[in-house]
This record gives structure tokens, sequence and C-alpha cells, in this order.
């Protein structure tokens, strides 16, 4: 009795965890199905490259395509040094209670929870207007970069900290200076850490509307500098299905060019990982 | 020096070059040479028009720039007033606490009752709209429908078409029992056409394209005069609105241009492309 009461305990937990697992699964084909179903027809070469007409129902997304690409290399290029300069701060030149690193810590973390219409405000207040850049590519670049800081430095100094406390000793044993130590043992480890955090802060900023509207602003032209207001791929889609009776059709789309960029990005970091670390492993 | 590291160091200039070939960066300053730039910032309705109108402005007056951007009506005027933006755009009228400002009307836009097409109701008159809005009427049955509930879609706080909607029905926010709230006009339309029994209210351009296209809605007549462009661009449909460019000082050099030019009927083929009314004479 006890022995069939057992037997179907197992069978129901079974059951729930398959069910709970396919469950998870559901959204992300059906949302994937959608959008190929609906933009797939829409989608060419043509579409990719031109110039969208018509408030964006005819053409296509090129200028939109580079100022996105313009706006993440902005972020990127001022996130990743500025984060990993903050990680190896807190992990390497600091002990893990002292007063400034728990104060910067403490504001990473409530900064990774503010929405992103607060950091577009925020954008629009110190870069558009006070520093002057007015509605351009670079100010919605650096709010972008303020935005996934956070997240990049928790990753990164998660990453630095797994390093086991005896690869550290042994460095200062072999009597390595502190400069040394992080570049040939501490930062070829953290890679993977690194990598990760940038792609979780690369998919938070090539998805975000709300902090670019204000900041990167509204004009579909090709940019011409950094200085120059321009949409992204993002704000395109929100303003197709939004604001454009009939643009639908081209924010499918636009949205399935935004989720290939996305799988383009994933892949290609996960193929240097793998890579960095095979060289890096062993000797050569 | 393996094959494989070559063909990868191979590949590495291959990108690098390729890519300093067409972005090179000595072509690509931080900061370009200021031409003439009018930036342009306000109603989210107005915004793909004017970008249009923007487009080919400036193909006529080569070496000028139209910035447009977007935010709301509200955002419009206050940028206006505080010279963030050389013009500001508004979705409706001036009011009187903006008479300082100078408005110049470049088309109209209607706004009206929109309901499932599946819905037998072909008419209701402005007391029954009321009520609804209200809570007073809570059952199609009442108004000649099928026994089903009602589903109020409202607009958010802030937009314009809410408070032309408020002031033609001589409602205050409160009063109203809304289901629903929602923000842009295309977003109105799917919650109406995605349930039998909802009633909202919206651009009229805009839904007259999408019931067109097989968006399973109906636009209901106001005071029997029929929701259409034409009726909007007469002047004879009771509930519309004025698209309107804001300045804060009298319309000077290439605002004014920019303004006639929006004005004139070079721009009618646009302003109907976007499905608003142009001004009647150009």
């Amino acid at each position: 009795m006890s022995r069939q009461s057992n037997h179907v305990q197992e069978y129901c937990l079974t059951v729930i965890i398959w069910t709970a697992a396919t469950m998870v699964s559901i959204p992300f084909i059906w949302l994937m199905g959608d959008l190929l179903w609906n933009g797939w027809s829409h989608l060419s070469f043509n579409f990719v490259f031109s110039a969208p007409l018509n408030a964006g129902r005819e053409g296509g997304i090129g200028p939109i395509l580079i100022s996105t690409l313009l706006l993440v290399g902005v972020c990127m290029g001022v996130a990743v040094p500025m984060g990993m300069g903050t990680a190896l701060f807190l992990s390497e030149y600091t002990r893990h209670d002292h007063v400034l690193g728990r104060l910067i810590r403490g504001s990473l973390d409530v900064l990774a929870g503010v929405p992103s219409i607060v950091f577009g405000l925020f954008g629009n207040a110190l870069f558009c207007q006070v520093l002057g850049f007015g509605f351009s590519i670079l100010s919605g670049g650096l709010t972008l970069a303020c935005m996934v800081l956070p997240i990049l430095i928790r990753t990164v100094e998660e990453s630095f900290r797994v390093i086991s406390r005896e690869q550290r000793l042994s460095a200062a044993a072999l009597g390595l200076s502190k400069s040394t130590t992080i570049r040939t043992i501490l930062l070829p480890a953290a890679i993977p850490g690194l990598l990760v955090g940038g792609i979780l802060g690369l998919g938070r900023a090539i998805a975000e509307t709300a902090a670019l509207i204000f900041t990167s602003g509204y004009v579909d032209r090709m940019p011409e500098s950094l200085m120059d207001s321009g949409r992204s791929l993002a704000v395109h889609i929100y303003d197709l299905s939004m604001n454009v009776a009939g643009g639908n059709p081209h924010a499918y789309a636009t949205a399935l060019v935004l989720v290939s960029l996305l799988f383009m990005i994933n892949l290609s970091s996960s193929w240097i990982a793998s890579r960095w670390t095979l060289s890096n492993q062993l000797p050569t | 020096m393996g094959f494989s590291s070559f063909f990868i160091f191979a590949l590495r200039v291959i990108l690098i070059s390729h890519f300093l070939w067409t972005f090179p960066p000595w072509e690509y300053p931080i900061a370009r040479a200021e031409g003439t730039r009018l930036i342009i910032s306000g109603s989210s309705t107005m915004a793909p028009l004017v970008s249009e109108i923007g487009k080919r402005f400036e193909t006529l007056h080569p070496g000028n720039r139209v910035d447009v951007q977007t935010g709301g009506s509200s955002r419009g005027i206050a940028d206006a007033v505080t010279g963030l933006a050389d013009i500001g755009m508004a979705s409706r009228a001036l009011k009187p606490q903006e008479a300082h400002l100078f408005g110049s009307v470049i088309a109209y836009d209607g706004i009206t009752i929109i309901l499932h097409r599946d819905n037998p109701v072909k008419f209701l008159t402005d007391v029954q709209i009321r009520d609804m809005y209200t809570g007073t009427i809570t059952n199609w049955k009442t108004v000649g429908g099928n026994d089903a509930p009602t589903l109020v879609v409202n607009k958010a706080e802030g937009r314009s078409t809410l408070e032309l909607f408020l002031h033609f029905f001589n409602l205050q926010n409160r009063d109203i029992h809304a289901h629903v709230v929602i923000g842009d006009n295309e977003q109105g339309i799917k919650t109406v056409a995605g349930n039998p029994h909802a009633i909202g209210y919206v651009s009229i351009g805009t839904a007259q394209y999408d019931a067109t296209h097989g968006i399973p809605i109906r636009l209901l007549p106001l005071q029997h005069i029929p929701a259409t462009i034409e009726t909007v661009r007469k002047g004879t449909f009771p509930l519309s609105r004025p698209l309107t460019l804001v300045t804060n000082s009298p319309p000077a050099g290439l605002i004014k241009t920019f303004i006639d030019f929006a004005q004139s009927s070079q721009s009618h083929d646009l302003i109907l492309k976007q499905y608003f009314a142009p001004l009647q004479e150009g």
C-alpha cells in the first residue's frame, strides 16, 4: 500500500516538473513563432539597409540599425573599462568590508533596480541639458552606460572573487607585482564572467526604449556624427506599433532584426569565450 | 605559426580593415560642423507626420536639418517655452493660460467612438456615451445591444485625446469609471478589436485606416455625422482637434519658412498619408 502511494507520488512529481519546464519554453517558442510568422515575409536585404519612408510603413531600417550599433558601441566603450576598473577596485584593492567598497556596492545594487525611464530622465537632465550634448547618440550611449554599469560591475566582481586564494598566494610567493597578477592570472580567469556581464548589459542596452526616447531621440536619418540624434531599433518598434497606423508589419520585421542581432552577439561571445579559455589554460 | 592561427590572424586583419574602411575614424568626427538645425518636439500623434514634412523640407532647403523629438503635447509646449525646442507640437488648441505662445494649425484630427465590429449597436447619442463612461449604463442591453456588460476603455492622464473627450462630453476624469486605461491610439484600437463588448475613443484617421484594413472595429457617427477624414476636413464633425505647431515668439526666419511649408498644399499629400485632415485650402 505504502509502496503504491510512493509510486504515485513519484509519478506526480515527474509530471509537475515536466509541465513546469514545458510551460517555461512555450512563451519563447510562441514569441519566436509569432515574430517569424508576421515578420519574415517583410525581411529582405533592402529592408535591413535602406532608409525608412512614410513614417516607417515603407522602406527599411538602415539608419536605425547604424544608430543602434553606434549607441551600443558608445555604451560598451565607456562601460567596459569603467566597469572593469571598479570591479578590480572592489575585489582586489579593498577588503570586502571596507567602508567605501560597501558604499559603492550598496549604491550599485540600488541602481540596478532603478526603472529605465528614471535613467532616461536623468540622462536628459545631465547629458542633454547640463553638459549640452542635446538629443544625440553620445547622450544616449552615456545614459545606457549608466544603466549597464551596475550589472556589469557586480558580475565581473563576482568572477574575480571566485578565483581561489591559492592562486593569488602563489602569485605573491613568486614575487609577481599586483599589475602582473591582474594581467596574467586574474583577467584571463575572469574572462567568462566578463563576457556574461557584457552580454547581460548589452542585452539590456540594445532592447532599451524608455531611456533612449529622451536622450538619443526620435530622428530616423542616417547619423553623421555622435552628436546627431538617432533612433534605436527598440524605439522604432515602439513607434511603429503605437503611433503609426499600418506600421505593424514593419514593427514585426524590425523586431526580428533586433532578436537576430541579440542571437549573433550571444553566439559570437560564447565562441570568443571558448577560444580564449582554450588558448590561455595551457602554456604554448 | 600553424595554419589555423594564421587563418585567424588574417581574418582579424580583414575584419578590422573592413571596419575602418566602412567607418573611417578620420571622417567620423565627434562633433560635426553645425548647419542650421530646427529642433521640434512634442505630441506623439504628430511626430511621424512632422518627421515626414521635415524630410521633404530638407530636400527643398539643402543645408538645413529638421530634428523631430517626441514625448507628448505637454512636453512640446514646455520645450517651446524653455527654448529646448524651436517649435513645439501640440495635438490640441492652445489653452487660455498659454495665450502668450504662438500657435499655427497645420491639420485637423477627429476623435470618434469605436466599438467592436460584431457589436450590433450602430449609433449612440451623446447622453448615452456620457452615461456609459460615468458608469450609469453598464449593459449593452440598455442601448439596444446584446445582454453583455460594457467594457469602458479610457485614455491615460496627460493625453490630449482625453482632454478633448472630457471637454466635449463635459466630464471630469474622476467621473469616469474605466475598466481599461490606454496610452496611444493603436493600443486603444487593439484593445477594442480584442473585446466584442468594449467601447473606446481614438483618432479617426488611425481608426479609419485600421477598419479598412481588416481590423474588426466600427467607427460610430457622432450627432449623426459620420466619422470620416472628409467630415473632419469640412469642419462638420463635432469632436475634432487642431494639430498645432507652437513657438515662443512670432515665427521668423527658418522657423516661419518651415511652418508656412507645413501649412501649404506642398505637404497635403503627406498629411493625408498619415490619415489626418489638411487645412481646407493651402
